[in-house]
């Protein structure tokens, strides 16, 4: 069993991301489960999607069962620390989208310095990747989530194989393909090489 | 290659339970499918929207879910097979044909799909649509994951046919939503065009028919009932080594109860009820007589808890029954397994779990609720109508993307029940309030059930502003086609229905339309309106800025900026208006020029013209 809870913001491509993962799951004929927010939420507000790889009924990960916490944006990475546990790992991106309330109700949104310190005490480590910065190089500045998606896969905390993912890119990305491998490829090997 | 269409039989694919929902009805040979879109039910029209041309097979987005139920109950009752799917609070507008329909009963097989949503994750309230089932006499079908979602729809077509009855397939949030593999088989082409053989004694539902009619639906439940015992899909699964302790589940919550069971190491038989109405009477009675302590788990309203101690009571039989009754389950919200793992617990009466210290106390975070995107219409339109009331208005809102607008700086919101209850409820509130009535309404939402409202405004005479919020689509569920709509999927071939005729149609004598990017002219407009002794109406027409053409830098008119030497540091662009790309950080207000829709509506917010365009 190895439970990822994804999360981010709407419009970053999370379900999409949740669903290479699924896909490649079942490429390795494994049994998985995934959960997506649809419907309002999506209008630019906190997005969760889970994906549960193994047998299990229920498609949620309880309150501090995550194994990886897979996400998209700094602040949502707080929001997540309630699932994870001294042997969770949180892979983030360290993209940051200011949510409309730090403006409206004068808040502050935490610096990387409190957000690093808060994940150590609450998992058992925290991998930031520079996931937007990495899509632009590869030429496709709108695949951060492959990038993710490619740091999850190097983890090799799915017990699914890199080709595995690739043909699931396969499967869910109709345009610039290899430009999408390559984004895939650089979060592999950043975390492959980390780990 | 699309996956709900191409998936060859006999292969294991990844599924949303709406598309295995759209797949099995694909396999069972519909011919007319009929929907209106609504979370958490829209990717099942969505789906057969895809593929309708090439499996050519009818399908089409009706104007609301009456009418939609009413088009498929049509070629059913012809004798093709037909679908129509929908959310829990849709099944409210088509419920006044459906308690009817069951009473004429089908030809072809004839399935609705409701999808529920226990939490209102994206809904207005939490309804169990269970009761609909109860309430019409219609055997009613809960899948618990996609694989079932597929293999139940195509099992609904069967049961529809045998017994000549409608089949409600109920799925949840967590079952639409949920992605999982699915074994398919074979796509059937199925029958398309058939003969109506007439039979007004049948299908004309005066009260002598009905009378008669009430009776066959009778009888047919019965029939049901013994399918119900007979069937599969009611079925009994053990945990470790049984014992005294029967779960009996349904749904989603019979997912929650498995790992719930398993965390908990318990040994038990579990009674999955797949075909829960009628329920399998015999089944539960012999289940509850095996075991002594019955525990029913289900979310939302105590159904097969109320089913199953009447069972018990009927049959006099000892065993204790626990459930919501004694406060082991929640009524409220959706369940998950912790929530059921602390109900078997106390059912059970085992000794609660140790409750683990969270490890860091997390400082409030700056919450993140959906809002309106940038370059949306409706901000400008709410911008504008606040600027031209001073807030002295009263809004009667309605339900759609705009509805975000209930939240400050726009505060437009003041009542809101149900789709088109904007229309409806201005006239109450300008009959008894002595302030300005606006109501808005999507362009959808006037369609599917704002035009009865407007008619009687003007029939009655009765004074408020409709302000009907023409963004060109159906936004909030996904951006599919309604009657005003020019352009949709392929599978449909759609004439666009003028809003202005039908406004003037009506009635109406004062109707302007407007572009909300002309902040100014709006504002005018919105005045002009109240000063109108009746009812009097504007048209904000602005296409959704996601689904509008953009210039190469992706702007829809101009991308800006904001100078900050002509700056002043108001704040009017953060307080009077709202856009997820202005952002004021420690009193200095910018504008990123990557979210920057380029609608140039906050250039006109500015009072000191510091907002400029990027060259
Ligand atoms: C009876 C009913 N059916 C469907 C829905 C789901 N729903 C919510 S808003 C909406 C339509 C929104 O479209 P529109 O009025 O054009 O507003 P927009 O989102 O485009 O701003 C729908 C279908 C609902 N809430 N109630
Ligand atoms: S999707 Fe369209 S209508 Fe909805 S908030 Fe965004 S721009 Fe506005």
């Amino acid at each position: 069993m190895v439970d990822i809870y994804l999360v981010g913001v709407g419009g970053q491509g999370i379900i999409t991301a949740s669903r290479i993962i699924g896909d490649a799951a079942i490429l390795s004929g494994r049994n998985v489960l995934l959960s997506e927010t649809h419907g309002m939420a999506q209008r630019g507000g906190s997005v969760v999607c889970t994906a549960r790889i193994g047998d299990v009924h229920s498609p949620l990960i309880p309150d501090g069962r995550a194994d990886v916490i897979l996400s998209f944006e700094l602040l949502e990475t707080l929001r997540a620390l309630p699932r994870a546990s001294m042997k969770t790992l949180v892979v983030s991106s360290t993209e940051r989208i200011v949510p409309l309330s730090v403006s409206t109700k004068k808040l502050r949104y935490p610096s990387i310095e409190e957000i690093t310190a808060h994940v150590e005490r609450a998992a058992k480590s925290f991998l930031p990747i520079d996931a937007a910065k990495i899509a632009a190089e590869s030429g496709v500045p709108m695949s951060s989530n492959i990038v993710m998606v490619g740091a999850l896969a190097g983890t090799g905390m799915t017990g699914l194989q890199k080709g595995e993912f690739e043909k699931a890119i396969e499967m869910s990305i109709p345009r610039k393909l290899p430009e999408n491998k390559t984004a895939f490829a650089r979060g592999y090997e950043i975390t492959d090489r980390a780990l | 290659m699309d996956r709900v269409l191409d998936t060859p039989a006999g292969s294991k694919v990844l599924l949303l339970g709406n598309e295995a929902i759209a797949r099995g009805a694909l396999e069972a040979g519909v011919a007319v499918a009929t929907t209106y879109p609504g979370t958490p039910a829209s990717e099942i029209g969505d789906a057969l929207a895809r593929v309708a041309k090439d499996a050519g097979i009818y399908f089409e987005y009706s104007t609301n879910e009456m009418v939609a139920a009413e088009f498929a109950m049509g070629a059913a009752a012809s004798g093709v097979r037909a679908m129509v799917s929908m959310k829990h609070v849709g099944l409210n507008v088509a419920a006044d044909a459906l308690m009817t329909f069951a009473y004429t009963g089908t030809r072809g097989g004839f399935v609705l799909v409701t999808a529920d949503d226990p939490s209102c994750h994206s809904s207005q309230n939490e309804q169990d649509n269970r009761y609909y089932a109860l309430l019409g006499g219609i055997p009613l079908l809960e899948p618990s994951n996609p694989q079932e979602c597929y293999e139940m729809t195509k099992e609904a077509f069967e049961i529809s046919e045998r017994l000549e009855l409608p089949v409600i397939v109920r799925t949840t949030t967590r079952i639409s939503h949920v992605r999982g593999p699915v074994t398919v088989d074979r796509i059937v082409e199925g029958v398309k065009k058939k003969e109506f053989v007439k039979d007004p004694a049948r299908f004309v539902t005066v009260p002598a028919v009905a009378r008669v009619r009430h009776k066959v639906l009778l009888d047919r439940l019965r029939e049901a009932e013994e399918l119900s015992e007979e069937s599969t899909l009611n079925r009994t699964e053990r945990l470790g080594t049984g014992g005294s302790v029967g779960i009996i589940t349904s749904s989603a919550a019979f997912n929650y109860a498995m790992d719930a069971a398993v965390e908990l190491g318990l040994s038990a038989d579990i009674l999955k009820l797949g075909f829960s109405h009628p329920a399998p009477k015999n089944k539960i009675s012999q289940f509850v007589r095996d075991h002594e302590r019955i525990v029913i788990v289900e979310e939302l309203e105590p159904i097969l808890e109320n089913t199953v101690r009447a069972i018990a009571q009927h049959s006099s039989l000892q065993a204790k029954v626990i459930g919501k009754a004694d406060d082991a389950f929640p009524r409220l919200h959706e369940f998950d397994q912790a929530i059921v793992a602390r109900g078997l617990r106390a059912a059970l009466s085992m000794a609660s779990e140790a409750v683990e210290e969270t490890p860091t106390e997390l400082q409030e975070l700056p919450e993140r609720p959906p809002v309106l995107c940038a370059g949306c219409p409706h901000s400008a339109t709410y911008f504008a109508v606040n600027k031209a009331t001073n807030k002295k208005a009263l809004f009667a809102s309605d339900i759609g993307c705009y509805t975000l607008g209930m939240s400050p700086p726009y505060s437009a919101a003041d009542f809101l029940v149900c789709m088109g209850s904007s229309v409806g409820s201005a006239g109450g509130l300008a009959k008894v309030n002595d302030k300005p009535v606006i109501a808005f309404i999507g362009d959808s939402t006037f369609f599917h059930a704002g035009i009865p409202g407007l008619i009687n405004a003007v029939h009655n005479g009765h004074r408020f502003l409709l302000m009907i919020l023409d963004n060109r689509t159906t936004a909030m569920t996904g951006h599919q086609p309604h009657p005003g709509s020019d352009k949709g999927p392929t599978c449909c071939d759609i004439t666009a229905v003028s809003i202005e005729n039908v406004v003037k149609g009506c009635g109406v004598k004062w109707l302007k339309v407007v572009d909300p990017y002309d902040v100014k002219t709006t504002v005018e407009a919105v005045k002009e309106a109240l000063e109108q002794p009746e009812v009097s109406v504007i048209i904000a027409r602005r296409e959704c800025a996601l689904i509008a053409a953009r210039d190469a830098k992706g702007a829809i008119t101009k991308k800006h900026y904001i100078d900050q030497e002509a700056c002043k540091k108001c704040r009017t662009c953060v307080d009077k208006f709202q856009c997820p790309a202005i952002s004021s950080i420690d009193k200095v207000q910018t504008i990123d020029e990557a979210l920057c829709a380029g609608c140039g509506v906050c250039a006109q917010v500015c009072p000191y013209k510091a907002i400029k365009e990027v060259e």
